[in-house]
């Protein structure tokens, strides 16, 4: 088994989908960190001017009206019928400060994770592709009939290809993961903000950096399972496609309280460590008026680990049962 | 050592088409590989010939019967034999866009054989200079003579070429017949499967024919023909009627072909000669008509419903 997946590691690394789908990570990653850099980059000294001119106007506007605008508006407050926001919360007008206007400063522990999940999504996506392609090219050229001529146990030949696909995505999952990390890192260093960022900030970006390696090895393995049930790379990028436009698209729109038996909520919910979704909840107010909200919902961490295994599980067993019963012509 | 290599028993495979109709492959195959020379493995198309090679290779599953190879029960123990084994099923399959080299390295890899044995069954197949160009720019020939170099990583005992000559040009298919003759007589069995009879006979000692998947006749090359087949003579001769009548009285069938008469039930083309000779016939060609599948095949299922 082992030998087999060395010689399956082999053939995933000298393959030229994986090279130019590797190749295309890492340019994404560059692409990310450059757009990181233009978002994180202080205005320019005619922008900066500008942006203090508009404080001033706005604050020479609260000097010279807000008192004012405050009595009105407590005023039309006491004439509204119930149910209505407090007074503080109709009648509010705070000082205008110089940080409220220009572009605020980019924080690396708030930027960071939004980054990292992008790119668990990147690789995930990549990792299946290549995954599928791995296998499924094996089926459409027929060089699994050959191959199995050499090693004819099926199930050690299905292990081999999974393990192959899952274990070489460790090492790119990490090193574009890490690039990202300390890439944005030393950019936001710079003209942003990266002094608060202490020793649990890093302990929790290393911990969603790792859950996304761990989702990419088991992209590549489900794109391996795939394309050995479709046996053909293209048929694999359909199912792909389809499932998000009709499942996490469509079906996820209209029925939004099954979104958390969707595989984007879990994957979210996993690699941040819980993720929240939105579903509409409409009620009638006291006024007879009918009042529909998005109320935010929380998928645990742990809804989210348990359902991915779940899916790894039965996607592997599917692969094998079907590929060992499965003729091979 | 067993002196049989392969031995089916009752073997059946049954395949569903898209519209769900049953069809069967092979029908209660029973056959019989003696152990060492090259076996020809006969059959029209369709006859379930490569069916048969992929339920021996573990490829497809058997509905029916029993496999062994060297006297081991495939496909349970087919893993403890499978390093003596080495195939070729219909065309070569390799990966297309890896060198001729890089496929063998990852198949010598998958069975630990060492990397020194590519070189050697590169060189010992003609395809060392072209080693390291990729697979999909080899002509046929080319792919097949690395399908056998692929084969010959495991040293196997026993070698299965499935309509090997298939596309080859004249050169080609007379490298393969060659090749497959030379590891017969160092001792390999070699199970080679076909629907052309002529070029089995020059390169097979023994030979199975099947039809509809079942066996049909099983032998020496020479007994299948002969068991199977009337001896035909083509003779061209000056009077049709006469010779006819002479040839029908000594116990002959005679009919006409063109300016020819074919002559069958002679014991012997002299036979013929003498007799006509006999009377002042005097032939001036004497043509002894080979058998081919197609005849051999004809007469085998007459009478069969087949």
């Amino acid at each position: 088994m082992i030998r087999l997946t060395k010689v399956e590691l082999r053939r995933l690394t000298a393959r030229r989908l994986t090279l130019i789908g590797v190749a295309g990570l890492f340019l994404i990653t560059a692409l990310l960190l450059v757009a990181t850099w233009f978002d994180a980059r202080p205005l320019s000294a005619a922008e900066q001017q500008q942006a203090e001119r508009q404080f001033q106007l706005a604050h020479k506007d609260w000097v010279d009206n807000a008192a004012e605008n405050r009595a009105q508006c407590e005023a039309d407050w006491k004439t509204q019928p119930d149910p209505k926001p407090t007074v503080d919360d109709m009648c509010s007008y705070p000082e205008p400060k110089l940080e409220d206007f220009g572009k605020p400063p980019t924080v690396f522990a708030q930027v960071m994770p939004g980054l990292l999940q992008g790119s668990s999504y990147i690789l995930a996506f990549a990792a299946f592709l290549i995954g599928a392609g791995f296998v499924g090219a094996e089926f459409s050229s027929g060089a699994i009939g050959n191959w199995l001529t050499f090693e004819p146990r099926r199930l050690r030949v299905y292990g081999s290809k999974l393990l192959a696909a899952a274990t070489g995505f460790v090492p790119i999952a990490a090193v574009v993961l890490a690039i990202v990390l300390l890439g944005t890192f030393l950019i936001v260093d710079h003209p942003g903000d990266t002094a608060g960022t202490t020793r649990k900030t890093w302990g929790d970006l290393s911990a969603i950096g790792g859950r996304a390696v761990l989702t990419t090895a088991l992209a590549a393995a489900l794109g391996s399972v795939v394309g050995l049930l479709l046996r053909h790379t293209a048929a694999a990028i359909g199912l792909v496609m389809a499932y998000l436009v009709l499942a996490e698209g469509v079906f996820a729109a209209f029925l939004e309280k099954a979104q958390p038996w969707l595989v984007k909520v879990n994957f979210d919910a996993f690699v941040r460590h819980d993720a929240q979704y939105y579903v509409t909840q409409c009620k009638t107010g006291s006024d007879g008026s009918y009042v529909c909200d998005y109320v935010p919902k929380t998928l645990s961490f742990e809804h989210g680990a348990w359902y991915l295994a779940i899916l790894a599980v039965l996607a592997i067993v599917l692969g094998g049962w079907v590929f060992h019963r499965r003729d091979v012509n | 050592m067993s002196d049989v290599a392969i031995s089916t028993r009752g073997l059946r495979k049954t395949y569903r088409t898209r519209r769900g109709r049953k069809v069967v492959a092979v029908h209660g195959l029973d056959l019989d590989v003696p152990t060492g020379g090259v076996h020809g493995f006969l059959g029209p198309n369709g006859s379930g010939k490569t069916t048969s090679i992929r339920m021996l290779l573990g490829l497809v599953r058997s509905d029916a019967g029993t496999m062994t190879v060297f006297g081991k029960t495939v496909p349970a123990q087919l893993p403890e034999v499978v390093g003596r084994v080495g195939a070729i099923v219909e065309s070569p399959k390799f990966f297309p866009a890896f060198t001729g080299r890089k496929n063998l390295e990852l198949l010598a890899e998958a069975i630990g054989a060492p990397r020194t044995r590519v070189s050697e069954v590169l060189e010992q197949t003609s395809l060392g200079e072209r080693g390291n160009d990729r697979f999909r720019s080899y002509s046929l020939g080319m792919k097949q003579r690395l399908a056998i170099a692929a084969t010959l990583l495991k040293q196997p005992d026993l070698l299965i070429f499935d309509e090997p000559t298939n596309g080859l040009d004249p050169a080609g298919i007379r490298e393969i017949r060659e090749t497959m003759r030379g590891l017969g007589d160092q001792g390999k069995t070699v199970l080679v499967s076909s629907h052309i009879l002529a070029e089995v006979e020059q390169v097979a000692d023994t030979v199975s024919i099947i039809g509809h998947g079942r066996l049909l006749a099983a032998g020496t090359v020479a007994e299948v023909i002969g068991g199977s087949t009337t001896p035909t003579v083509k003779v061209a001769i000056g009077n049709h009627e006469t010779a006819a009548r002479i040839l029908t009285a000594a116990g002959m069938t005679v009919r006409t072909d063109g300016k020819y008469l074919l002559v069958e039930g002679a014991p012997d083309p002299a036979d013929v000669t003498r007799r006509l000779a006999h009377q002042e016939l005097y032939v001036s060609e004497l043509v002894p008509v080979r058998a081919d599948l197609e005849s051999v095949f004809l007469e085998l299922t007459e009478g069969e419903g087949l």
